[in-house]
């Protein structure tokens, strides 16, 4: 029974390859289908492969990227992709198991980029004890490093190395594209520091420990998070710990994304009297933060209007 | 800690007086599961609402849920009165099973909603405002005037089990399951699944282990829920845990005791009545336990074994006694250099938490070497944990000569000694 199953799959696998290949021939000039886990990294991807690119986003702007069903669509664009562009870390948990499934088509080697590791991360430490857990849940360093702008100078980098090892040819049409790029990103980044500028070593509380890259790279200062734990809701006493503490540093704005529980960004804000603004996390989690740049566009210039309007 | 359960204590008295009452019709009608499939089928109704566009603390989103809840309750109505050759039980759990995949299906496609899923589950009742306890006292007033007037058929239907089917029953059922929608879904909204699931079944279920009557039986059942918010609360304050878990928790602890008093109320009277005699089948059932224990200690020394590990920590001499007297040296040291280390973590913990808050002001490089020195500490308090570790694994390779084969030996000793003696 088995293996008459296992006979039915190779040859539908048969039927498949050749029709797949026949399309890929057929098309002028085939551009590189790339799969990343997020749209953060998606947006980074076309930025530097302009229409040489194909990329597909496994996860949604503001789904929780630890917990991702891969469907089987997914699946089947994973197997055939020439790239796998992902966060790394421990971020993607369920990806590992999606590539067990396919076995030796899964993209490995020069076909699967881990862009954590051309980044210096932050908070590395292992977390060993209880106390220590509070302060972030990831065990290899957090992995929200995509939110420091400068950043994506060696991110776009490994991606340009990896999509150029793909395709030779067009190594010159990368370098440029990224040039480009990165000539907008200058001018953006001299845009955020200079509204963010009055601002330095603001304090700020978040929601979730998603911001800590975003705000070493503006010179904010985060004093603490509300839900170390995400999902799990702050006990009474840390709650009135913090809005106390909050009252008497004077705190003026508390970050939440848009999937935070509204009631606690409600309930801090209002016993703390700071400002709730809510930031993006990621590219699409707003209709205007339509790519990379537009993201940090979005996000500096709501934090600035909440910094500027709290009193 | 006034200021701040004030407001979540009100809701939960709230929530308590409607559930309680809706939980006694629940337990007599014996469709415990009704309130997890309504509330399942709100939250279906919740994502359909953000699929269509609407933010999740809307009116709409309200009104996507309570019109799916109905539907369901509706349909719970219907079903019960067909008198289908399925018990009503399995329309439930296939309703709610239903309904959670489809709320998958639907999360899928609609941003968020997977968070908003989690929370509704984990609720939040901490953070209440005071026009929500006000907007949910006032309809669930309503509800219960409602069920006031109507009591005498609602309540002849329940606990009657007026089994005769018929226009009437299904109008009345109608009645009843569409309100219960409503209560659920708003106190869904406000307290989270297991939370409400806890305020529905559990008073209810102590007041009819306890007392008879109806009456009697909602007061119980309002004193219980009043008690169990209140010791549930004061807990989640005292010991810093997330609050609505913590007061689910309470109530299991709350049924439990109640058995448990029972219990205890049903051995004394048998052996006022039968003598000492009347113990036996429990300290055989003990005896088994003792026996299971030594055994699984002898066979597997490595594996977990928490009797005996709670049981050192309050006489550390039952380890001490199984160690060479160089390590019992080494494990001295070590516990003294974990408490010194601790107390030094705390410390400097503080320190740096007053530095993020600004209270405190350290310059750059102070700041570095204290991160440098947490990290560092960290990782040395966690080797002296191992080490004390390793050494509780050594006494367990003679402690399972020395503790668990006679334990294995005395328990099963004794429960044949009993069987034999009841014969």
């Amino acid at each position: 029974m088995r293996r008459a199953g296992a006979g039915v799959l190779a040859l539908a696998s048969l039927a498949v390859l050749p029709a797949g290949a026949g399309v890929r021939a057929a098309a002028p000039a085939p551009a590189l289908e790339v799969v990343a886990t997020s749209t953060d990294l998606k947006a980074l991807v076309e930025a530097v492969g302009g229409d040489r690119v194909r990329v597909d986003s496994l996860a949604a702007p503001l789904h929780d990227p630890h917990a991702i069903e891969v469907k089987p669509a997914q699946l089947a664009r994973l197997k055939t992709a020439a790239l796998l562009v992902r966060v790394g870390l421990d971020h993607e948990p369920w990806l590992r198991r999606a590539l067990l499934t396919l076995g030796a088509s899964a993209p490995g080697g020069a076909r699967d980029l881990d862009l954590s590791r051309s980044v210096a991360l932050l908070q590395t430490e292992t977390p060993r004890l209880r106390a220590d857990v509070a302060a972030h849940v990831h065990g290899f360093g957090n992995p929200h490093y995509w939110l420091d702008p400068e950043n994506a100078r060696p991110m776009t980098a490994a991606i340009a190395a990896a999509l150029a090892g793909l395709a030779p040819a067009e190594r010159a049409h990368f370098a440029a594209r990224r040039d480009r790029f990165l000539e907008r990103l200058d001018a953006g980044l001299a845009r955020w520091h200079g509204a963010l500028a009055r601002h330095r070593s603001a304090r700020l509380v978040t929601m979730h420990d998603a911001w800590t890259y975003f705000a070493a790279r503006f010179g904010l200062l985060i004093a603490a998070t509300v839900e170390p734990t995400p999902g799990v809701p702050p006990s009474p006493a840390a709650l009135g710990g913090l809005v106390e503490r909050m009252r008497a540093t004077h705190v003026r704005v508390l970050v939440a994304e848009p999937y935070a529980d509204p009631s606690l960004v409600r309930s801090v804000a209002a016993r703390s009297g700071a400002r709730a603004v809510t930031l993006v996390p990621s590219v699409g989690g707003a209709p205007e933060a339509g790519d990379y740049l537009a993201l940090f566009d979005v996000n500096v210039a709501r934090l600035a209007a909440a910094l500027d309007a709290a009193p | 800690m006034i200021d701040l359960l004030a407001l979540p204590f009100l809701a939960c008295l709230v929530l308590t007086g409607i559930h309680a009452y809706l939980g006694l019709h629940v337990l007599a009608r014996g469709v415990i599961f009704v309130d997890l499939a309504l509330a399942q089928v709100a939250a279906l109704g919740l994502t359909v609402a953000l699929l269509a566009g609407h933010p999740p603390a809307s009116g709409a989103a309200y009104g996507y849920a309570l019109a799916f809840a109905i539907a369901g309750g509706l349909l719970f109505a219907v079903t019960r009165v067909r008198r289908a050759p399925i018990p009503q039980e399995a329309i439930i759990g296939i309703v709610y099973a239903v309904s959670a995949a489809l709320t998958v299906l639907v999360v899928d496609r609609a941003p968020q909603g997977a968070e908003r899923i989690k929370q509704l589950l984990v609720g939040s009742i901490l953070t209440v405002t005071g026009g929500d306890v006000a907007t949910l006292a006032a309809l669930y007033a309503a509800v219960g005037v409602a069920h006031w007037l109507a009591r005498g058929p609602l309540l002849a239907i329940s606990l009657g089990g007026d089994q005769t089917g018929g226009r009437r029953v299904l109008v009345w059922d109608a009645l009843f399951y569409a309100s219960f929608a409503l209560v659920v879904t708003s106190s869904v909204q406000l307290a989270g699944v297991l939370l409400v699931f806890a305020y529905l079944v559990v008073p209810a279920a102590i007041a009819v282990l306890l007392v008879r009557g109806v009456g009697a039986r909602l007061a119980l059942g309002w004193l219980v829920g009043a008690v169990v918010s209140a010791a549930g609360l004061a807990a989640s304050y005292a010991w810093d845990l997330p609050t609505g878990a913590t007061v689910v928790a309470a109530f299991g602890v709350a049924l439990a005791s109640a058995a448990a008093a029972l219990g205890a109320r049903a051995s004394v009277i048998a052996v006022r009545a039968h003598g000492l005699a009347a113990l036996r089948p429990a300290a055989m059932a003990l005896a088994g336990l003792v026996s299971l224990m030594g055994l699984a200690l002898a066979l597997f020394p490595a594996l977990d074994h928490l009797w005996l590990d709670a049981l050192e920590r309050v006489a550390p001499e039952v380890q001490e006694a199984f160690l060479t007297p160089s390590e019992r040296a080494v494990r001295r040291e070590t516990l003294e250099s974990l408490a010194r280390g601790e107390a030094q973590l705390r410390e400097m913990r503080a320190l740096q938490q007053d530095v993020q808050w600004g209270t405190r002001t350290l310059d750059a490089e102070r700041q570095e070497r204290l991160r440098q020195f947490l990290a560092g500490r960290g990782e040395l308090t966690a080797g002296d944990r191992l080490v004390l570790r390793t050494l509780r694994s050594k006494a367990r390779e003679r402690q399972r000569y020395w503790i668990g084969v006679p334990l294995a030996l005395a328990g099963a000793g004794g429960a044949l000694v009993l069987a034999r003696r009841r014969r």
